[in-house]
């Protein structure tokens, strides 16, 4: 009897059995998640039905039927996928600046938080402590609404200009809609001046990887920002002189009885809204992520440089930064990530990206719920390139040990 | 031996020559930044201060300060809003003293000094909410809302009074606050909805967890708890019964009042939603893994406004016909399931900041799974993730601005009805937007001071 009892084989009631508990535990938790999904699903199909809203992607093939604002070469009547194209494009070019300046912005603050320097310190901790605390999208409808559509600025008629001394050139033009400021335009083949371009900048990084590897080699001076910037100049010089002018430089002009903004290059008063405030507000994100990782390095790094007689720029440049670097970059790529999200808050303020395009859309008639997948697969695409980004770097970045 | 006599530590004095020389001029480089910066500051000083003490046209806000505290609240219902404030700070003043008792019993308990909150600390941790405040009166063309302030200080002094009864009976202290914010938010709210089963609810949960019953066996403890949830729970009924308030709906709420309500809606409802997607990101079971990790990365993968837009768009079409909830209802729980995924990644990280050697120093003391998470795990890790809890829950309180863009009137909605009055149609949009960014700030900074002093005081945090 008692051998019985305490046979292993022999199972507990299988209310207690851990082991059903699990498997049955699963199962109900899929078959509720999936019970919801189907009923959220089915009303869905129903109500599509009963409405007469259509739920498939058709759509996409049928024109846009409307102007996207600032957009004159886009024509209504193409396809609505070419207006999520435009959005993209849109959305990234916000990305791309918001992020550059958060980066230069950010870096510049964090460091001089921790400057010895009580002013620039205090000034940093300011701004930081500002702009963290407020919503972006304060920022956003604040540049929007204060700085140009009702701000100080003139509208495009009476455009502040500024001339380049000496000539009748525009160099910037002001107003509250647009700012013009000088650009490049194709005189005849850019295009073939382009691929010189990325020739010249491959043969740039060879000659880095080069320099780099006569450095560790011999200890010469490696020299390498130089060298790569010199031979990139030397080629595209001979690039320009070879293809005998393929651009000239476009000056800022108003055209038209003074309604448009004609050659230079013109930027929209929602894109410097949005890329300005975002860029402005992650900066103080950056700038705290930059303090902390240069706190985080131990002071035995710092002493260490100064016992080398490194001053301060050699000592953050050479010692401090690589090292804070690595543990800053993660956090950074995340901040980016935070950025190309947040540029969706440009809904607000009429800046066509892909948020605001897909709201215009929508309240065009055109279906909510295809229109919505898509936006959040686009937001979802730029996530995981961000996030696979992240994994490489964590990757490369790990310290061997 | 002699001992050395104590010596003071030496004094060190700075004059303020030595000290502008040591912290603005120090070398040659510093001091080309001092001069560099200087002009400026001096310069954006001198708008600043000429911008809101000369050219702003603050009217704009003082006549509509009512529009940026309720927004298109109905007038004549005001007293409910007032009511609610006198009841939030009772809340408060019954939390501050109970929570200040618990704190000083674990001090007696662990043997160290007790201290006490001086006032001047308080204006010191919470000056950017009296600077708010302040601000607000200064604005007032009334005298209501001076009245409203000197109430709610009387309210919470008399909170903090309840004292004598918290000290002894803490979990007594716990129950009246939960009580009065439900009342506070009933207020308002009425009670002939659905709302009073809410609120039961919470009562409940308080009453359950929060009555001790330490002196009897497990049944009989039980026993005694379904009776007092009973009781409660009828005591609660009867209330909302016998006093049928009409009251204002939030879907009818705006301004501040909303934000501050969507904001604290949201992080109540969020924190137990993350919490159970982070224990099944963490448990063994692989369904209930991979769900849980689907949804926190999908969420996180996109941003907050496509949910919103989800909720406004496409939620109507998933609930069957018929079913319509407002759109601020709608707006909470898009805001609620997306800080759930971020409250879910940050208690997972708390989780996993824990030593293995816990989970099996609960294993040995014989503790099942459930008891072991919810006695030694779940206290420790939820710990060491409070500043970063509280700092996203400043970045939802930062969000709820997003409810702008589906033209909900809240704090920054409300300037599209101010600026919809003919004297402000294209003037004034800078005063107000600085006045809203302002009132942001106010909250958002004296959170992240209060998460800086909580993660000083735990010493916990990255």
């Amino acid at each position: 009897m008692t051998s019985q009892q305490s046979d292993s084989r022999v199972r507990p009631p299988f209310w207690r059995d851990a082991r059903v508990l699990r498997v049955v535990g699963q199962v109900i938790a899929v078959v509720v998640v999936f019970l919801l999904l189907r009923w959220l699903f089915a009303n869905l199909v129903d109500n599509s039905r009963r409405t007469g809203i259509s739920l498939d992607f058709g759509f996409l093939n049928r024109p846009t039927q409307f102007q996207i604002p600032n957009h004159d070469e886009f024509d209504p009547r193409s396809p609505v996928w070419q207006m999520v194209l435009v959005g993209v494009k849109n959305t990234l070019l916000a990305s791309v600046f918001g992020v550059i300046l958060a980066a230069v912005v950010g870096l510049v603050v964090g460091i001089a938080r921790l400057s010895k320097n009580w002013l620039a310190a205090k000034l940093a901790a300011a701004y930081v402590e500002f702009f963290r605390n407020i919503p972006p999208l304060v920022i956003i409808v604040f540049f929007a609404f204060a700085v140009f559509l009702y701000g100080p600025l003139p509208n495009l008629r009476e455009s502040i200009e500024i001339g380049f001394p000496g000539t009748d050139h525009n160099v910037f033009v002001l107003s509250l809609e647009q700012w013009g400021m000088p650009s490049l335009a194709d005189a005849g083949n850019l295009a073939a001046f382009g691929l010189f371009l990325a020739f010249g900048l491959v043969i740039a990084v060879l000659v880095w990887r080069w320099r780099t590897r006569v450095n560790d080699q011999t200890g010469a001076p490696h020299h390498r920002v130089l060298w790569a910037l010199g031979v990139l100049a030397v080629l595209l010089l001979v690039g320009y002189v070879v293809l005998g002018e393929p651009f000239r430089i476009t000056w800022p002009t108003l055209g038209e009885n003074r309604r448009r903004l004609v050659d230079g290059f013109a930027i929209n008063a929602g894109f410097i809204s949005v890329a300005g405030a975002l860029g402005l507000y992650t900066a103080s994100h950056v700038a705290e992520i930059v303090r902390g990782s240069i706190l985080a390095i131990s002071t035995g790094q710092s002493e260490a440089a100064n016992a080398l007689a490194l001053n301060g720029f050699q000592r953050y440049r050479f010692v401090i930064l690589p090292q804070a670097l690595r543990i800053a970059l993660p956090p950074l790529i995340n901040q980016c990530l935070n950025l190309v999200k947040n540029t969706s808050l440009a809904a607000a303020v009429g800046y066509s990206e892909i948020t605001n395009l897909t709201q215009a859309s929508i309240g065009n008639g055109r279906p909510a719920v295809p229109s919505i997948v898509i936006l959040m697969g686009v937001y979802l695409s730029f996530s995981l390139i961000i996030s696979f980004m992240l994994n490489v770097v964590n990757r490369r970045m790990q310290l061997a040990t | 031996m002699t001992a050395v006599e104590n010596r003071p530590a030496p004094v060190l004095s700075t004059t303020p020559v030595e000290w502008v020389r040591e912290r603005l001029f120090p070398n040659v480089a510093s001091s080309i930044v001092t001069l560099l910066l200087l002009p400026v500051l001096i310069y954006v000083g001198y708008r600043a201060v000429l911008f809101v003490a000369v050219n702003g046209r603050w009217e704009v806000v003082t006549r509509n300060l009512t529009l940026f505290m309720q927004g298109t609240f109905p007038r004549d219902e005001q007293w409910r809003i007032v009511a609610q404030i006198m009841c939030m700070a009772f809340a408060l003043g019954v939390g501050a003293s109970t929570a200040a008792s618990a704190a000083a019993d674990r001090a007696r308990e662990a043997g160290l000094p007790v201290a006490r909150q001086q006032p001047l600390e308080v204006v010191r941790r919470f000056w950017p909410l009296i600077a708010f405040v302040l601000v607000l009166l200064y604005f007032a063309s009334t005298v209501t809302p001076w009245l409203v302030v000197l109430g709610t200080l009387a309210l919470f002094l008399l909170g903090t009074a309840a004292r004598f009864l918290t000290a002894s009976f803490r979990n007594v202290g716990w129950l009246l606050m939960a009580l009065s914010v439900i009342a506070g938010f009933q207020v308002v709210s009425g009670t002939t909805g659905r709302s009073w089963v809410a609120a039961a609810v919470v009562v409940l949960i308080a009453l359950w967890t929060s009555v001790g019953l330490e002196g009897l066996d497990r049944l009989p403890r039980l026993a005694a708890r379904v009776g007092l949830s009973v009781l409660a729970a009828a005591i609660v009924f009867g209330v909302y019964t016998l006093i049928p308030l009409s009251g204002v709906g939030w879907d009818r709420w705006s301004g501040l009042h909303l934000t501050l309500w969507v904001s604290a809606l949201a992080i109540v409802l969020s924190f137990p939603l993350g919490l159970l997607l982070a224990l099944a990101r963490r448990s063994t079971l692989p369904a209930l893994r991979m769900l849980s990790t689907g949804y926190i990365e999908l969420i996180r993968g996109v941003p907050l406004i496509t949910l919103l837009f989800m909720g406004q768009y496409i939620l109507g079409f998933m609930l069957p016909a018929g079913s319509n909830p407002s759109s601020i209802t709608r707006a909470i729980a898009a805001i609620t399931l997306f800080t759930a995924a971020y409250v879910a990644e940050i208690v997972r990280g708390g989780l996993q900041s824990l030593p293995y050697g816990q989970t099996e120093a609960a294993q040995a003391l014989g503790l099942p799974p459930a008891k072991s998470m919810r006695l030694i795990i779940l206290p420790q890790a939820l710990r060491a993730v409070i500043p970063a809890m509280v700092g996203q829950f400043i970045s939802l309180f930062k969000d709820t601005s997003l409810l702008y863009i589906l033209a909900i009137n809240e704090f920054l909605g409300v300037r599209s009805l101010v600026h919809a009055q003919p004297d402000f149609r294209s003037v004034a949009h800078a005063e107000t937007l600085v006045f809203v960014a302002f009132g942001y700030w106010a909250f958002a900074y004296a959170m992240s001071r209060e998460s800086q002093r909580l993660e000083r005081r735990l010493r916990v945090g990255i």
